[in-house]
C-alpha cells in the first residue's frame, strides 16, 4: 500500500539509508480526523498521504465507545420538545465551565448533524429506532437525548467505515513510522522526518502542509483509558517547534473506568440507566448533584467518586459499583454488549449479573496545539485537529459524545481550510529536509551507541506515577511544585537512558524512547500550567483554591518553548451567546 | 510460572525460543507478560500493541497454540487450563516445539503469514484478501438529505460481521489458509458478506460474485476454526455456508431460463 517516491540522495547530501517523499499535504496520524481529512484532501485533487506510527485500524479512536452529539432530533425529550443546535452549544459551553470558545462551539455543533450523516453515508451501522432513524441516547451534561450511537462500539463502526474510504481511494498511507521532528523553512512548515519502524531507515516528508492528527497525551498518567500509543507525539513536536500549546493543565478524568486495568466503562452505561453505588449500598450521586446524579458532566462524577473514595466509603483497593442489573440482559446485550464483554474479560464480572467496579481514570486531553478556529497554528503550513489540537471546544471539560463529533467535523473542515490555502503556497526546497534527516540519523546513532545507562521503562513509569498522583483529579499548589521538581529531574537524566537494544529495525526500545522524551515535556507543560492557575475549573480542581475565578483565570493559557524553557502566556476566551454563570447539575 | 517466546530475525538460520520466568500479577495478561519479557529480560523483542483493551485487533499471536489477542488473554487462566479451544488441525500445530502446558506459557507469531522480527508478522496477504472482497459502502440510490432509513430488525446480523477487528486470529487458525495461502480467508468473506447484508446496498447478488472464485466462498471446508478462535464471536461460517446457497439458487435460476 506504500507508495514511495525515492529520491535517494542525487545530489549526496541525503544519505543512503534515507528516502525522500513528495506530497501537497501530509497528514500526521491514522485515526478519525486524520482519515476524514485524508478523503477530503484526496477528493480536492491533491496527493495527499497519511503518517502514522500504527495501522490506522489500531489508532485509539476505534476504542470509543459511546457516541457522537448531534441534534439530530429523532428523540424527543420527556415534554416532546425537539433539540437544536442551540441548545447542544449550551450544554457544551456549560460542561466546558465557560472556558470554550463560543465561536468555535457554534461551528461544531452546526456542523454536528451533516457530520452524522455523512458518516451513515458512507456505510457506518448506527443504531436504530423503530421509525428506521438512527437511535439517540441521554449522555452526562447533555439536556437532551442527543448522542448518535452504534451499540457501544461507535468509535469502531466509524473508524472502520472511514479506513474502507481511505481504502477505495488508494491513498497512500505510510503504516508504522514514528514521526521524529516536523521542519521549518524560511518561516514555514514544510514536512517532517520519521523512522521507519521496521526498518530503521529515515525518511523525509517534503510538503506544503503538515496536518498534525496525533491523538491526545493520556499515558503520562499511570491510570488511564487510553491506548499505549498515546502518548502525546504531536503536541511535543509542536512544543519542538516553538508552536503554542493551550489549555494543557485540563486533563478529563472519566468517572467510571475498569477497576485496576483503567479499560473504559462508557457514559452509555449510565445513558441507558446504570448507576453508581458505594461501598454503603448509596447513590452517593444525590450528594453531589441532585438533580443531574449519575448523568452529571464527567468532572462532577470522577470527583464525587474520587471523594467517596477518599472518605471511607469505596472498596478495599479505591472503586466503587457501577450497577447495571436492573436493565435486565435483553438491553445490556443490545445496547452494551462492548462493555458487558470488557467486564467479562478483564474484571470476570458480567454486569448481567453483578456491578462492575470501577474507579476514575485519566481520559482525555481538553488542551492541545494551540490554533484557531480554521485548525491553523501560528506556523503557516501548519495545521491541527482532533484531540491533540486545542480549538477550543472543551475549554474545562469535555461532555462525553463531543470528541468523536470534534474529530470528524474538523477533520473535514480544516481540510477544507487546507485546500483553500494550499494554492498560495509554493514548492517546498528540498534542502532543509535533506539536513534535517541527517540530522535524526545523527541523534538516532548517538542513542544506539551509548554504552552503559539506565533503562527507560522505570523513569517512564515514575512519571506516570507521579502525574497520575500528583496532578490528578484533585491537585495541590505544593504537592504540584514537589511533582515538577522530579518531572524536570527525569528530564536531565534522559541522555543517560540506554536502550539494550542496538538494532535498526523494529528496536520498540528506542522508539519508547523517542515518546519518552516527548512525554516529560508534556508532563512539564501539564506541570506548569496547573501551578500557575491558581483557581478550579472543570477538570481542574485545586485544593488549596476551591472556587472558580472569573476575574483572574477566564482565560486560556499559552505555553511555548523558549531558549529549552516553558514559557507561558495567556489568551482570551471568546466569548458569546452564554454568559458564564455559577454551574449547577 | 514461565514464558517461552518464538525468536526470529532474518540473517539467523533458525528460530529459536527464550524461555523467561516471569512474575505473575493479579490479572496478568500474556501482553503484560510481553512488557515484563521486554522491560527485565530482553528489550529487544519485538511485538504489536496498541489498545491493550481487545478492540484495535493489533495483538494477536499464537498463545498456546491458538490463535488468540494477548491483550485479552490471562496467564493464570492459560496455566489453569481453562482456555483450552479444541481446533481442527492445522500446519502451525503440527509443528511442535517441547513445552510443559502446566507452568509454561508458548507465545508464537500468527501463523500463516511470514514473520518479520519475533511475534511480529506482515499482514500484508491478510489485507490485500480484505481489499480483494471492495469493503466499501456502495448504495444504490442518491445521497439523501438525512439518513436512510434502516429496520433496527436488520441491525444485529449485521452487527455480527461489522463487529470484526481485523486482528487476523480467524485467518491465523485456518486449516485451508495452512494449507493454499491464496484462499481468501474467513475475514474477507465475512466483511463481504457484511455488505451483502446491509440493507442500504444496491448490488445484491453481483457482490457475492466477487469471491464466487474457487479459493472465494468454495475453498472453505468447514473446520469451524475462525468462529472458535474469533474474540469477537463473527461466525464467518454462517456468511460462507449462506453465500453459497444464494449463489447456488442463482444458478439454477439462470439454468431455468
Amino acid at each position: 500500500m506504500l507508495r514511495y517516491l525515492e529520491d535517494d540522495g542525487e545530489d549526496g547530501v541525503a544519505s543512503n539509508m534515507s528516502s525522500i517523499h513528495y506530497h501537497d499535504v501530509i497528514i500526521i496520524g491514522g485515526g478519525l480526523t486524520g482519515l476524514r481529512a485524508a478523503l477530503q484532501v484526496s477528493d480536492s485533487g491533491l496527493n495527499g498521504a497519511v503518517v502514522s506510527k500504527v495501522h490506522p485500524l489500531r489508532s485509539h479512536s476505534v476504542a470509543a465507545q459511546g457516541g457522537m452529539n448531534a441534534s439530530l432530533g429523532n428523540v424527543p425529550d420527556d415534554d416532546g420538545n425537539s433539540d437544536s443546535w442551540e441548545m447542544h452549544a449550551y450544554d457544551t459551553v456549560k460542561g466546558s465551565d465557560y472556558l470554550a470558545d463560543q465561536d468555535a462551539v457554534e461551528h461544531m455543533c452546526r456542523e454536528a448533524t451533516a457530520t452524522v450523516y455523512e458518516l451513515e453515508h458512507m456505510g457506518t451501522v448506527w443504531s436504530r429506532l423503530e421509525n428506521g432513524k438512527i437511535a439517540q441516547r441521554p449522555f452526562g451534561g447533555a439536556g437532551f437525548p442527543r448522542t448518535c450511537y452504534a451499540a457501544d462500539r461507535t468509535g469502531h463502526n466509524a473508524l472502520h467505515t472511514l479506513y474502507e474510504q481511505v481504502l477505495d481511494r488508494n491513498i497512500p498511507v505510510y503504516e508504522e513510522f514514528f514521526v521524529t521532528s516536523l521542519v521549518k523553512d524560511s518561516g514555514r512548515c514544510i514536512g517532517c522526518t520519521a523512522i521507519e519502524i521496521m526498518t530503521g531507515k529515515i525518511h523525509g516528508f517534503i510538503s506544503k502542509v503538515v496536518l498534525m492528527a496525533t491523538g491526545g497525551f493520556g499515558r503520562i498518567f499511570n491510570r488511564s483509558t487510553n491506548a499505549l500509543i498515546n502518548t502525546g507525539d504531536g503536541q511535543a513536536l509542536a512544543l519542538d517547534l516553538g508552536v503554542p500549546l493551550k489549555d494543557m493543565e485540563f486533563v478529563q478524568f472519566h468517572p467510571t473506568t475498569l477497576y485496576r486495568t483503567n479499560i473504559l466503562m462508557s457514559e452509555g452505561a449510565r445513558g441507558e440507566g446504570g448507576i453508581l453505588i458505594n461501598s454503603r449500598g448509596e447513590r452517593f450521586m444525590k450528594r453531589y448533584a441532585p438533580n443531574s446524579m449519575d448523568l452529571a458532566p464527567r468532572d462532577v462524577v470522577a470527583r464525587s467518586i474520587e471523594q467517596e473514595i477518599r472518605d471511607g466509603r469505596g472498596y478495599d483497593g479505591g472503586y466503587i459499583h457501577l450497577d447495571l442489573t436492573h436493565l435486565g440482559a435483553d438491553r445490556i446485550k443490545e445496547r452494551l454488549p462492548g462493555i458487558r464483554q470488557i467486564a467479562m474479560d478483564f474484571a470476570g464480572v458480567d454486569p448481567i449479573n453483578d456491578p462492575v467496579p470501577v474507579q476514575p481514570g485519566q481520559h482525555y486531553s481538553m488542551g492541545g496545539i494551540d490554533v484557531d478556529i480554521n485548525g491553523c497554528t501560528i506556523l503557516p503550513g501548519l495545521y491541527a485537529a482532533g484531540e491533540c489540537a486545542c480549538i477550543s471546544i472543551h475549554g474545562a471539560n469535555r461532555l462525553g459524545g463531543n470528541s468523536l463529533l470534534e474529530t470528524v467535523v474538523y477533520g473535514r473542515l480544516v481540510a477544507d481550510k487546507i485546500i483553500n490555502d494550499i494554492k498560495e503556497i509554493s514548492e517546498p526546497d528540498s534542502l532543509p529536509m535533506k539536513s534535517a534527516v541527517k540530522a535524526v540519523e545523527s541523534k538516532i546513532e548517538e542513542i544506539l551507541g551509548r554504552r552503559e545507562g539506565a533503562s527507560i521503562f522505570k523513569v517512564k513509569e515514575n512519571m506516570a506515577e507521579i502525574m497520575f498522583q500528583k496532578f490528578g483529579i484533585f491537585r495541590d499548589g505544593k504537592i504540584m511544585e514537589e511533582g515538577l521538581k522530579e518531572i524536570k529531574r527525569m528530564q536531565k537524566n534522559l541522555s543517560h537512558l540506554t536502550p539494550n537494544n542496538k538494532n535498526l529495525e523494529l528496536n520498540q526500545t528506542l522508539i519508547q524512547l523517542l515518546e519518552l522524551e516527548g512525554m516529560l515535556k508534556i508532563a512539564e507543560v501539564v506541570a506548569y500550567g496547573a501551578i500557575r492557575r491558581e483557581e478550579s475549573r472543570g477538570s481542574h480542581t485545586r485544593i488549596d483554591y476551591p472556587d472558580r475565578d472569573d476575574d483572574n483565570y477566564l482565560k486560556h493559557t499559552l505555553a511555548v518553548l523558549k531558549d529549552g524553557n516553558i514559557d507561558l502566556s495567556n489568551k482570551s476566551v471568546t466569548l458569546g451567546m452564554f454568559e458564564p454563570k455559577e454551574r449547577v447539575y | 510460572m514461565k514464558l517461552k517466546v518464538y525468536r526470529y530475525y532474518e540473517g539467523i538460520e533458525k528460530p529459536r525460543y527464550d524461555t523467561f520466568k516471569l512474575e505473575p500479577t493479579q490479572g496478568m495478561t500474556v501482553l503484560e507478560a510481553l512488557f515484563q519479557f521486554q522491560q527485565k529480560f530482553d528489550d529487544s523483542i519485538a511485538f504489536h500493541y496498541s489498545c491493550r483493551g481487545a478492540v484495535c485487533g493489533t495483538c494477536s499471536m499464537l498463545i498456546n497454540k491458538v490463535p488468540r489477542l494477548a491483550c485479552r488473554t490471562q496467564v493464570t487462566s492459560l496455566l489453569k487450563g481453562k482456555l483450552k479451544i479444541p481446533l481442527s488441525p492445522y500446519p502451525a500445530l503440527e509443528e511442535t516445539v517441547g513445552w510443559n502446558p502446566e507452568e509454561e506459557i508458548l507465545v508464537e507469531p500468527l501463523p500463516h503469514l511470514p514473520v518479520i522480527r519475533d511475534l511480529i508478522v506482515d499482514m500484508s496477504k491478510f489485507f490485500d484478501f480484505y481489499k480483494y472482497v471492495e469493503p466499501v459502502f456502495k448504495p444504490g440510490d442518491p445521497t439523501p438529505e438525512k439518513e436512510r432509513h434502516m429496520d433496527p430488525a436488520a441491525i444485529p446480523e449485521l452487527e455480527l460481521y461489522t463487529n470484526c477487528i481485523l486482528c487476523g486470529a480467524c485467518f491465523g487458525s485456518c486449516p485451508v489458509d495452512g494449507n493454499d495461502p491464496e484462499y481468501l480467508g474467513p475475514a474477507a468473506l465475512a466483511k463481504l458478506y457484511r455488505f451483502y447484508i446491509d440493507p442500504r446496498e444496491a448490488n445484491g447478488i453481483e457482490r457475492l460474485k466477487i469471491a464466487d472464485i474457487p479459493l472465494g466462498w468454495w475453498d472453505c471446508e468447514f473446520y469451524g476454526n475462525c468462529r472458535r478462535v474469533c474474540p469477537k464471536d463473527v461466525p464467518p461460517l454462517i456468511a460462507i455456508a449462506k453465500a453459497r446457497e444464494q449463489l447456488n439458487q442463482e444458478r439454477e435460476k439462470i439454468g431455468d431460463k
